[in-house]
């Protein structure tokens, strides 16, 4: 355990170091996200109405309803393209080879590249929040905290299963994401991030129903705007532990698979 | 009887063929048509240096990914200190250095210290051992003023400096390279082979396979020669055996004779 702890931090550093040499994109996302804060508040005293703040969750505001739903659509994006990108850029640069010649294991590899990802979006998100909170009035003051750690833990574990799949594609088809344009492409219509899903047709309510992101989100609203607690919110984690259950040892059978086939076609390298 | 450092049995890869546009998506399952190593056999002892000579294409890196894991073949075996590439991959890889020729695989904006850390750690060993470990090998290669560089400052032969280094840096009983002074000026590449028959092959503990166009190189490193031609292993012996029994005079001339392109013989001997 220790040995993989370490070997996690050491590709975190990596990357850290990395980024370190491109100090100004540090300060173009934290200006980005200033931005990104002032659209969606400007937006919602265009569009709020008490009759919306009425028909959405938690009865709050448009504001804290879409940011909480673009926040969360950050992570989504986090799980689902960290590692073919992490595995693209190994292949590109020429390190792919020499990382999987080392004594790093194929898990650790693949959870080594979305370490520093998942860290860096996370503090992405807290500027937003920051931004928000000290600028446009956004309240955390009913949050709990707890519940919104376990609601993010849980997210990040089952769609990292996706990105793992992508990656898997990636190996074996050199380009494409198809599961984050899949699951990006209908949980923008269907998922509930920026309109809640009881104003969708029946048809694309049971899509939504049928859409792991709904429940992540709904249990992130209600842990970070409606302060439920973990044990108010065990039917949406133990759908997305489900999800996670299934498709984490799935997505790494496959993605040994992939790595495999490439292996036999010498098209490793490839790209 | 000691178990050889590298045994290689009947060892056959080939590859599907190329495709483009929608076919890309049949690639990854399409039948293996190019041969590119057909039946080859070897063992390597411990302690022993041998040499892979061929023209482009024979076959050499393929021969020597397998070996690294970086390919399954597509029949026979290889392995390493009993360990069968395939199935036994870590163990293989707790054994092994590898140098590729073409690319050298560092992340640019790191510096080259930071590169060697990463991967030594990643080998396993502790940050003390790998500092001192990178001094050493920054010394004797000298590339020490380069160290807190970034690779994408450095030059070609400096990062071919740092390449050979990675592969050495966990003292591997198992050395693989892959023309490993080709990007080296005169000086360098003399020093580097110099390192290899001093320090590296002197203990006899360290088993060494290369691929080399540098004929100089192989007579003065390889205990044998493995000739490799269109993925068949034409001979394998001492260079002063090969001369012999193809009578010539040089290794150039071995070359020539067994794979059938020397002007003064008529096709060419082949000599198991």
């Amino acid at each position: 355990m220790i040995r993989i702890i370490r070997e996690l931090w050491l590709f975190f550093w990596r990357d850290l170091s990395i980024a370190r040499t491109y100090r100004t994109v540090f300060v173009l996302e934290a200006i980005e996200a200033l931005f990104g804060a002032a659209m969606f508040y400007y937006v919602a005293r265009f569009v709020d109405t008490p009759a919306l703040q009425h028909a959405l969750p938690q009865g709050g505001s448009y504001f804290a309803f879409s940011l909480v739903g673009f926040v969360f659509l950050d992570y989504l994006n986090a799980a689902l393209d960290t590692f073919d990108r992490g595995l693209e850029e190994s292949r590109d640069t020429g390190t792919l080879e020499h990382l999987l010649i080392t004594q790093t294991s194929l898990p650790v590899f693949v959870a080594g590249s979305a370490v520093y990802p998942f860290i860096a979006t996370t503090l992405r998100i807290v500027i937003y929040v920051a931004w928000a909170t000290a600028l446009f009035g956004f309240s955390l003051h009913a949050a709990n905290w707890l519940a919104v750690f376990a609601v993010l833990l849980v997210t990040l574990l089952a769609f990292s299963g996706l990105g793992i799949l992508s990656a898997s594609y990636l190996l074996l088809f050199k380009r494409g994401n198809p599961a984050k344009w899949f699951f990006l492409g209908v949980s923008s219509v269907a998922g509930g991030m920026l309109f809640p899903v009881s104003i969708l047709p029946d048809w694309l309510q049971l899509v939504a129903r049928l859409n792991p992101v709904t429940y992540a989100l709904d249990a992130m609203r209600a842990s970070l705007l409606g302060g439920a607690d973990i044990a108010s919110l065990w039917r949406p984690l133990i759908i997305l532990l489900g999800f996670a259950a299934v498709l984490l040892p799935l997505s790494m059978t496959v993605f040994a698979w992939s790595l495999r086939r490439t292996k036999i076609t010498g098209t490793l390298t490839h790209s | 009887m000691p178990e050889a450092a590298i045994s290689v049995e009947a060892l056959a890869k080939s590859f599907p063929p190329a495709r483009s546009g929608w076919r890309t998506f049949f690639q990854p399952f399409e039948k293996p048509t190019a041969v590119a190593l057909a039946g080859v056999s070897f063992e390597i002892r411990e302690g022993e240096a041998l040499a892979l000579l061929g023209a482009n294409g024979a076959g050499k890196s393929t021969l020597l990914r397998i070996i690294a894991t970086l390919l399954v073949p597509t029949s026979g075996h290889a392995r390493v200190a009993g360990h069968d590439t395939v199935r036994d991959s870590r163990a293989v890889r707790r054994r092994l250095g590898y140098h590729a020729g073409t690319d050298h695989g560092f992340y640019a904006r790191l510096t080259a210290r930071e590169n060697l850390l990463f991967f030594g750690r990643l080998n396993l060993l502790s940050r003390l051992a790998a500092a001192q470990r990178i001094s050493q090998l920054a010394e004797q290669f000298h590339f020490g003023e380069a160290l807190d560089r970034q690779v994408r400052t450095l030059s070609t032969g400096t990062v071919q400096r740092l390449s050979l280094a990675r592969a050495l840096l966990h003292q591997p009983s198992v050395l693989l390279l892959d023309e490993p002074t080709r990007s080296l000026d005169a000086i360098a590449a003399a020093e580097f082979r110099r390192f290899l028959k001093s320090e590296v092959l002197r203990s006899g503990r360290t088993s060494l396979l290369f691929a080399s166009h540098t004929l100089a190189e192989i007579e003065l490193l390889a205990d044998r020669v493995a000739v490799i031609d269109v993925g068949r292993l034409l001979a394998c012996d001492t260079a002063s055996t090969l001369k012999r029994n193809t009578g010539a005079s040089s290794l150039e001339e071995v070359f020539l004779r067994l794979t059938g392109h020397d002007p003064d013989s008529s096709g060419g001997e082949h000599v198991q």
